[in-house]
């Protein structure tokens, strides 16, 4: 969203539209201009010594990922409304060298 | 005597005939509103369900049919614009909200109720008066009810973007008069109220909304406010950068919403309003010797509406 500027001076952002002047930034969906969000998300997984070693004991090969869109209103997700939802299911190979 | 006293009797009687109704009268006069029934009156627009049925209704399901009140948040924003902003400013003469006049209000109401003009500072205190009520935790229901009724009589309906803001251009159109009612056609209007229909030349462009819908700082105001920015990122950035479609173009028309011009609270224009795209990939990331499974979620969104979004 337009950040609002507090009384259009300073660095701290307004409170109600009675304090609110300029735009400090904008960190919100410009129009027209794709936006790219990325995430890393591990697995779980418990990273053991054997032989001297790392050794990675994969917890789980399966994971499934929900992606949401919300438009929070006010803030919070209380009242947010959710505009697009993906589910990804995401698997790792086995064995490997 | 006898013929005087029934001259004068048929003259009172043809007076009410004569004189126009409801805000013609106020504004031939040159009478403002002292209380929110007569603001009410003054705009009545309930005479348009007659024969706009259902555009009628469909306004009734917006947002702008209950624009001092809202969701009970913008009640709660007037509140705090009056205790935290002009109680709390050394110089807006505010010490108390009985102190509120309509300029200070006008943060407010420039958008939100913008006929207050046509009204007296009373009424400008009765609706803090109300908001206060409707905000007070120790009020009790049947005063919250009534505090929203009042609240809700005055709002953004068909006068005001059919008459009050259907110019904006006033030295090259015309000031709207308060027997006019603007649309699509020239023509007369089987309203006894408003019976000249004229065409508005701005009633399907953009700028029509962006009369209230932002372009930041309200400067013509002796502290400026700012709510929304929308027809700013309109402006600069989606029609400066090629874009071409108007507000009524979404909101009325591609959305099938017509007057009940919704945004972020209807699913289907929250869906239409971006494209959304998912990639994963799992994969195992080696950080020197240790190996560390993981998925990547790579997300493209695209706003395909005519501003940034959020605003607020």
């Amino acid at each position: 969203m337009p950040i609002p500027q507090q009384l259009g001076r300073g660095d701290k952002m307004g409170r109600g539209p009675y304090e609110k002047s300029g735009i400090i930034r904008d960190n919100g969906l410009p129009p027209n201009r794709p936006v790219l969000e990325q995430f890393e998300i591990p697995f779980p997984a418990e990273f053991v010594k054997k032989d001297g070693k790392d050794v990675t004991n994969i917890l789980d090969y399966d994971m499934t990922v929900d992606i949401e869109l919300i438009y929070e209103p006010f803030g919070d997700k209380d009242t947010g409304i959710t505009w697009h939802k993906v589910t990804k299911k995401i698997t790792l190979e086995k064995g490997g060298v | 005597m006898r013929t005087i006293r029934t001259t004068a009797v048929l003259a009172f009687l043809a007076l009410p005939l004569l004189l126009p109704t409801g805000a013609l009268a106020a504004a031939a006069e040159g009478k403002k509103a002292k209380s929110i029934d007569e603001l009410a009156k003054m705009y009545d627009s309930t005479g348009c369900k007659q024969c706009h049925e259902e555009i009628y209704k469909e306004w009734e399901k917006s947002l702008h049919a209950r624009s001092i009140y809202g969701t009970g948040r913008t009640a709660a924003t007037i509140k705090t614009t009056v205790t935290v902003g002009l109680m709390g400013w050394k110089h807006s003469g505010v010490k108390k909200p009985e102190d509120v006049e309509n300029r200070h209000l006008a943060i407010c109401t420039k958008c939100h109720l913008p006929q207050l003009a046509d009204a007296t500072d009373d009424v400008a205190k009765e609706i803090v008066k109300n908001v206060n009520i409707f905000m007070d935790p120790k009020s009790s229901d049947d005063a919250k009810n009534k505090a929203e009724q009042q609240l809700t009589k005055i709002s953004i309906n068909c006068l005001v973007c059919h008459q009050r803001n259907a110019i904006t251009h006033k030295w090259v159109d015309g000031f709207p008069q308060k027997n006019e009612v603007f649309g699509s056609k020239e023509g007369s209007h089987p309203d006894p109220a408003h019976p000249v229909m004229k065409k508005s030349p701005i009633m399907s462009e953009s700028i029509l909304c962006g009369q209230c819908h932002g372009l930041g700082p309200n400067f013509e105001l002796e502290n400026p406010s700012q709510c929304g920015t929308l027809y700013g990122s309109y402006l600069w950035a989606y029609r400066a950068e090629g874009g071409q479609e108007s507000c009524q173009e979404c909101h009325m028309r591609k959305s099938k919403l017509g007057h009940n011009m919704q945004s972020y609270n209807d699913l289907n224009m929250g869906k239409a309003a971006v494209d959304f795209r998912v990639e994963t990939l799992g994969y195992i990331w080696r950080d020197k010797a240790k190996m560390i499974p993981q998925t990547l979620v790579k997300i493209e969104m695209i706003n395909r509406a005519g501003h940034a979004i959020p605003d607020g």
